[in-house]
């Protein structure tokens, strides 16, 4: 009866020392989250113009595209156009075999996550090399992102030294002019970024093509915004000659104007930064390069016309409500179904394929504290509860809960059977206790069992009046 | 109808409300009484960058060698800006991988972030990338409080960004924290960063 | 002004103790309280779980049973706000304008914001440690959120500094969820019970005798957890502390 989340997460907490860790790390950053907002005096009118900006341009999206294509357009940037992930992936495989490209550097990007493009061009013979670290630790690890925004925090450092050893990293070290020594801890978190570094460079330097997602999308100028702390969106689009933007339709917002509203949110947001270290706007292609844009559908605009669920469209992706949601912090990525894990991953995962990802919505406790850090105001909790409601029509429901509410409600609609059953609920007490605490019950799983008391309020009432009328 | 024609007519068909754009006009951002001061102060405590007054007089040229004894290759296209490499007339742009120093102008500082815009003014940006270190010069006449105050500068004046393909935001060298958070500066990027600030 | 008394389903079998604080507290401020008895659930189990249809009947039931009364009173935060918050709409889409939504207010608030008591006759010579249930601050505003850059305020801090003798204290993340969300604990029983004992270790680190909030529920699974772990902290409902001397 349990969910693929709930058992993956039952297993993941059985290593106490590893998910205090993964808690006390992700609660960290949503620290560092707070101290940014409460450093702003106007932070909540931030958000609510954030929100508001994204509600009116997705409410306008087909005229702000429109308009973001033509300048970009007119700046010499080819646009293309894809309505799912295979019509996009064609497009992309298009542009790097006319280039007769043989390797791609590529900054993170969560739309080629969700179209599989890796897989895509891998199969057809192109090398392709994630260059944010996160990624590219996972990369070489053959392991998927535990989190949108710090996408290998869970692997240890170890674990990455010895993956490094392995795939041949540390020859770069002495093929250098200036030789580097190992230092006495091998998996010093330092001195890999520096292993990682001279490894990605090289790559920058013999890759044909460069390709970025895009956190922004500037209808008014046709300005394409990516935001890195590592500058690996531009170590990839200043080296090779040719680069590719894949950008979801919701990612447009209308001006610059309104650009400074997200900017200055992204970083606080998502990493408790003020900032990212790089800002980067693209308008078109360098001097002898070439710039393509690959807007894609891929359900978005599907998403528009749900009444319930279209403005999960606002989402930037900032990662915050996974790190504030209580229960993604201790189950971690891996636990859900969807490659997006969290608040909204559990919505996008229902957005993808209600069926399919249905396991992810019961890792909520409704405790509302992403609704709040969200800054662009997503009813994450209230959207999850919706799709609670949607689980019994798709036949996802959980049985277990299906009959203690059908149970409950067969006596809460009948006050005398529930007055009867609150009579003789204390007889509950006198159970044996090995099968009040066992197995079978799952409250007893992490609970002993509370006593009944021997009057419920209901009967306790009647000498309560009693009293009342004679004082 | 083609991709492009089915999304758009998609979009159109599934709007159900629309929502107007907000008056931003109410949103003020934070400002500070002295905001040079401020950006001295996040330059050089979360950004990570060293920061070099210049005052009249001084020798620019020397203060950037002074500030990299160890450096062989200078980059630049600044007139009067000593170089060894020009990322306009650079022939592979492989070559500014090997740069130990770029130096490139900075255009608009920003107070609250150490954010610092430099558009595209060369022919390869990588410069502003693939340097080990960076040095950026700013006037202290263009630093501004906020991010509002940079991008409505950005919009309002073609010198900023029209004329060119390209322009960012740098604050501070390349970071990264993806090996167990621990904060390593120079992921990929340049590993050092100082702002010359002129009068 | 006449004041329903509503007792939650879990309340009135488990913990009347807290329906007679209730009870009490508001008589001893000369408020005329009733209580409905023919009152079950507010049906936010059955909804949470995912079968809001089923709160239908219940939720029309509510509206009918309270219709006579000027304010609709709970000691439960999570109760409170589903009547609030949830009832409009589920009456809703039965074309049912609810009357229940705008005057039910959980015990808290309507102490702090309508009767604003500013002196109360109990006594509780204890630190206490401050359980701040998610729906009471994030849904009825009973403090403020810790996510927010609001005027940091609380309703419960405020009316405890009225009992005498009692040392208040919080639990550092104050307001993160104890992992009780209802049929959550029984789907996710391991991140819930995870959640739980993460709780009640912070509570316990304030150096607290009792860990006291608005919401029994959470109370209710803090207890069950800590006693599984035997830990040694009570747990007691704010209506109890301040229905103390009455």
């Amino acid at each position: 009866m349990s969910t693929i989340h709930a058992k993956r997460a039952e297993e993941y907490l059985h290593d106490e020392a590893v998910a205090l860790r993964h808690d006390a790390t992700f609660f960290g950053v949503r620290q560092k989250r707070d101290r940014m907002a409460q450093a702003l005096p106007e932070w909540e009118q931030l958000r609510d113009a954030a929100s508001q900006i994204k509600k009116h341009t997705v409410t306008h999206l087909a005229d702000y595209l429109e308009q973001f294509a033509a300048n970009a357009e007119g700046h010499g940037v080819h646009v293309h156009w894809a309505q799912d992930a295979d019509e996009y992936n064609a497009i992309v495989y298009d542009i790097l075999s006319s280039h007769n490209v043989k390797k791609v550097v590529k900054s993170k990007s969560m739309l080629t996550e969700e179209c599989h493009l890796n897989e895509h061009l891998e199969a057809k013979g192109i090398d392709v090399v994630e260059t944010d670290l996160g990624e590219r630790i996972l990369q070489l690890m053959k392991l998927a992102p535990s989190h949108i925004v710090m996408p290998a925090l869970h692997v240890h450092r170890e674990e990455i030294g010895d993956c490094f050893r392995e795939k041949g990293l540390m020859e770069n070290l002495k093929s250098q002019d200036n030789p580097t020594q190992v230092p006495s801890d091998p998996n010093d978190p330092t001195f890999l970024t520096f292993v990682a570094r001279l490894h990605l460079r090289e790559q920058f330097a013999q890759a044909d093509a460069g390709m970025t997602g895009a956190n922004f999308g500037v209808a008014e100028t046709g300005d394409v915004v990516v935001c890195t702390n590592e500058g690996n969106a531009d170590m990839s689009t200043s080296i090779p000659r040719l680069h590719i933007v894949s950008m979801g339709i919701e990612k447009l917002i209308p001006d610059l104007r309104s650009l400074a509203v997200f900017q200055r949110l992204l970083a606080r947001c998502g990493t408790g930064q003020e900032t990212t270290v790089y800002t980067s706007h693209f308008r078109g292609p360098r001097p002898g390069g070439e710039m393509h844009i690959v807007l894609v559908d891929n359900g978005r605009s599907s998403i528009l016309a749900d009444p319930e669920h279209w403005q999960t469209l606002k989402c930037m992706r900032c990662g915050a409500c996974m790190n504030t949601c209580p229960v993604y912090r201790r189950s971690a990525g891996y636990s859900y179904t969807y490659f997006i894990p969290g608040p909204i991953g559990i919505n996008l995962g229902m957005l993808r394929d209600a069926k399919r990802y249905a396991d992810n919505v019961s890792a909520c406790s409704l405790c509302m504290s992403c609704d709040n850090v969200c800054p662009v105001q997503v009813d994450l909790s209230t959207q999850i509860y919706r799709w609670r409601q949607r689980l019994d029509g798709l036949g996802r429901a959980n049985a277990m809960k299906k009959l203690m509410s059908r149970g409950m409600t067969i006596l809460f609609n009948h006050p005398a059977l529930y007055t009867t059953t609150l009579r003789f609920s204390p007889a509950a007490n006198w159970l044996p206790s090995a099968l009040m605490n066992s197995a079978l019950n799952p409250w007893a799983r992490g609970h002993l069992m509370m006593k009944f008391p021997k009057k419920s309020f209901h009967q306790l009432w009647k000498e309560l009046e009693k009293e009342s009328r004679n004082q | 109808m083609n991709s492009k024609e089915k999304i758009l007519s998609a979009l159109r068909r599934n709007t159900r409300e629309t929502y107007e754009m907000p008056d931003l006009g109410a949103l003020q951002g934070i400002t500070f009484d002295d905001p040079v001061a401020q950006f001295v102060q996040k330059t050089t405590t979360t950004a990570g960058a060293r920061l070099v007054e210049v005052h009249d007089g001084d020798d620019l040229n020397a203060l950037i060698r002074q500030a990299y004894p160890e450096a062989h290759i200078f980059a630049s296209n600044i007139p009067g800006i000593q170089a060894d490499m020009n990322p306009d007339t650079v022939g592979d742009v492989r070559e500014l991988m090997r740069v130990d120093v770029g130096i490139i102008e900075g255009r608009i500082g920003v107070a609250e972030n150490a954010c610092i815009w430099i558009p595209q003014a060369m022919r390869e940006k990588a410069i502003c990338f693939a340097s080990e270190c960076l040095v950026i010069l700013l006037r202290r006449s263009q630093i501004v409080s906020n991010m509002h105050e940079a991008y409505a500068l950005i919009q309002q004046s073609d010198e900023y960004f029209r004329q060119y393909p390209f322009g960012t935001f740098i604050s501070g060298p390349s970071k990264t924290a993806d090996i167990e958070s621990a904060l390593v500066y120079g992921a990929q990027a340049a590993r050092g960063v100082t702002v010359c600030l002129i009068d | 002004m006449k004041i329903g008394l509503f007792i939650p389903c879990y309340v009135d079998a488990l913990y009347p103790e807290v329906g007679v604080s209730t009870f009490k507290l508001l008589r001893s401020l000369g408020l005329t309280v009733e209580y409905p008895e023919s009152q079950t659930c507010c049906g936010q189990p059955m909804g949470n779980a995912g079968f809001e249809r089923l709160a239908e009947p219940l939720a029309e039931k509510f509206d009918t049973i309270f219709a006579g009364y000027d304010y609709v009173v709970a000691p439960s935060v999570s109760c409170a706000a589903y009547v609030r918050n949830f009832h409009p709409d589920i009456l809703g889409r039965k074309g049912h304008q609810c009357q229940a939504a705008g005057k039910t207010m959980d015990l808290v608030e309507f102490l702090h914001d309508v009767v604003r008591v500013e002196s109360l006759p109990s006594r509780f010579p204890h630190r206490v440690s401050v359980h701040n249930s998610c729906h009471g601050v994030r849904e009825l505003g009973l403090s403020s959120p810790s996510e927010r850059n609001v005027p940091r305020f609380s309703k419960i801090i405020d009316l405890l500094r009225l009992v005498d003798g009692i040392e208040v204290v919080e639990p550092e993340r104050p307001d993160e969820c104890c992992g009780f969300g209802g049929m959550f604990s029984v789907e996710e029983t391991a991140v819930s019970a995870r959640m739980g004992l993460d709780k009640v270790k912070r509570h316990m680190a304030t150096g607290a005798e009792y860990v006291t909030g608005p919401d029994s529920a959470c109370l209710m699974h803090l207890q069950g957890v800590a006693s599984k772990h035997q830990l040694p902290i009570k747990f007691i409902h704010l209506a109890q502390i301040l229905a103390s001397g009455l």
